[in-house]
């Protein structure tokens, strides 16, 4: 069955996911605060970090490219890129800031621009494996709902067959029933 | 919660609770001596230590289960938090995002400002917050400057409480928490914090 496989792979990708360090901790507390009053909890959170980080990465490049190194506004920068990708549980890419960081402070422009290509490189690797990871949820969320939807109105119609059959001579005397309709509705509930 | 009156009016001062990415020791000092908030808790947060920290600061529930998932239990939290205002004040859009949802939980009426400067409009007399948990770093203005004028307040508060004699400066101490973190070790620092400033809570 189609769902089955969506949630295997579901599984496996969010297993792989936190195996390979690209998730730690963090993601697990997002997860949990998804519900029905918040069903793309998740999704939101992660777009708001890519939208922050993208604006961060301009400012870092801008402040890189400047002449001589501001390592203060880029230790400011990296601040709030590293604090962005702990709040989702980023780790890799959290790792990679720390490292930055790192050459920030001993204003080593080098190491900085070549930490801030992993950084980047990083940042990159996660948010395709998100898209490709919640895509994955959302596909099988939406089947969950739609056969939830069918068990639903299949139930609905045992309920109301139920209670035609136990009323049938009431009914039958309002609206008038044939032997067809009686058989009918009791081939539907055998199949069912 | 503080109660206080002023000018026949009763009002109430938020607990304040500043968050940290990490807190250098000169920071953590400047913090203590200021003593502008009621704890320190460090970043990224989590809606477990949220629960746990506020269940603190507020005075209320000190038994738990240990190793017991707090975010979806704390009955005591829930109903305590349940329709409160609480403001959140970070930066981070995400982190905002995150620490907001995780008060949702506990059933909170959660408000969200970015900037320290935005949040003090909202913590004016006559304050309608329950607690505020703010980002200790941020740009423009921090956590220490954005709690300086509240507990300008406080202290004033505490003056007329006390028939002017304000015998600790609204001075509560300060609690650092460090990553890692886990909610036993929060348990256990608090409730070592509060038993040391006992003298000083107001609830």
């Amino acid at each position: 069955m189609d769902r089955n496989r969506l949630h295997n792979q579901v599984a496996s990708m969010r297993r792989s996911l936190f195996d390979q360090g690209y998730l730690d901790d963090q993601f697990i507390q997002l997860e949990e605060l998804q519900d029905d009053t918040n069903p793309n909890f998740v999704q939101e959170v992660v777009t708001l970090f890519y939208n922050d980080s993208t604006r961060l990465i301009q400012n870092i490049e801008q402040a890189l490219n400047s002449r001589p190194i501001d390592f203060c506004k880029l230790d400011d920068y990296m601040h709030q890129f590293k604090g962005s990708s702990s709040s989702i549980g980023a780790k890799k890419v959290t790792n990679e800031c720390t490292a930055f960081r790192e050459y920030c402070n001993a204003e080593n422009a080098e190491g900085c621009i070549r930490s801030f290509q992993q950084v980047k490189q990083e940042h990159a690797i996660l948010k395709r494996k998100l898209e490709v990871y919640l895509q994955t949820v959302t596909s099988f969320s939406n089947s969950m709902s739609c056969m939830e939807t069918i068990l639903s109105y299949i139930a609905y119609t045992i309920i109301s067959s139920s209670l035609y059959i136990e009323n049938m001579d009431k009914y039958g005397k309002l609206f008038g029933t044939t032997p067809q309709t009686e058989l009918g509705v009791d081939k539907c509930l055998t199949t069912l | 919660m503080l109660e206080g009156k002023q000018d026949g009016h009763v009002f109430k001062l938020p607990k304040v609770i500043l968050l940290a990415k990490n807190i250098t020791n000169v920071e953590l000092e400047k913090a203590k001596a200021a003593g502008f908030a009621d704890t320190v808790i460090m970043k990224p947060m989590r809606a477990s230590m949220a629960a746990a920290c506020l269940q603190q600061v507020l005075g209320i529930g000190k038994k738990r289960q240990a190793g017991k998932d707090m975010l979806n239990g704390s009955p005591v939290l829930q109903g305590l938090l349940c329709g409160k205002k609480i403001l959140v004040v970070d930066d981070n859009m995400a982190h905002q995002r995150v620490f907001a949802g995780a008060l949702k939980k506990f059933g909170a009426a959660v408000e969200c400002r970015e900037s320290g400067k935005a949040a003090l409009k909202l913590l004016q007399l006559p304050c309608c917050f329950y607690a505020c948990f703010m980002d200790i770093q941020m740009p423009e203005m921090d956590g220490f400057e954005a709690t300086h004028p509240i507990r300008m307040m406080e202290s004033k508060a505490n003056e007329q409480m006390n028939g002017g004699m304000d015998e600790d400066s609204g001075r509560k101490g300060w609690m650092d928490v460090s990553k890692p973190f886990e909610e036993e070790n929060l348990y256990q620092a608090v409730a070592k914090f509060f038993k040391s400033t006992r003298s000083n809570c107001f609830t």
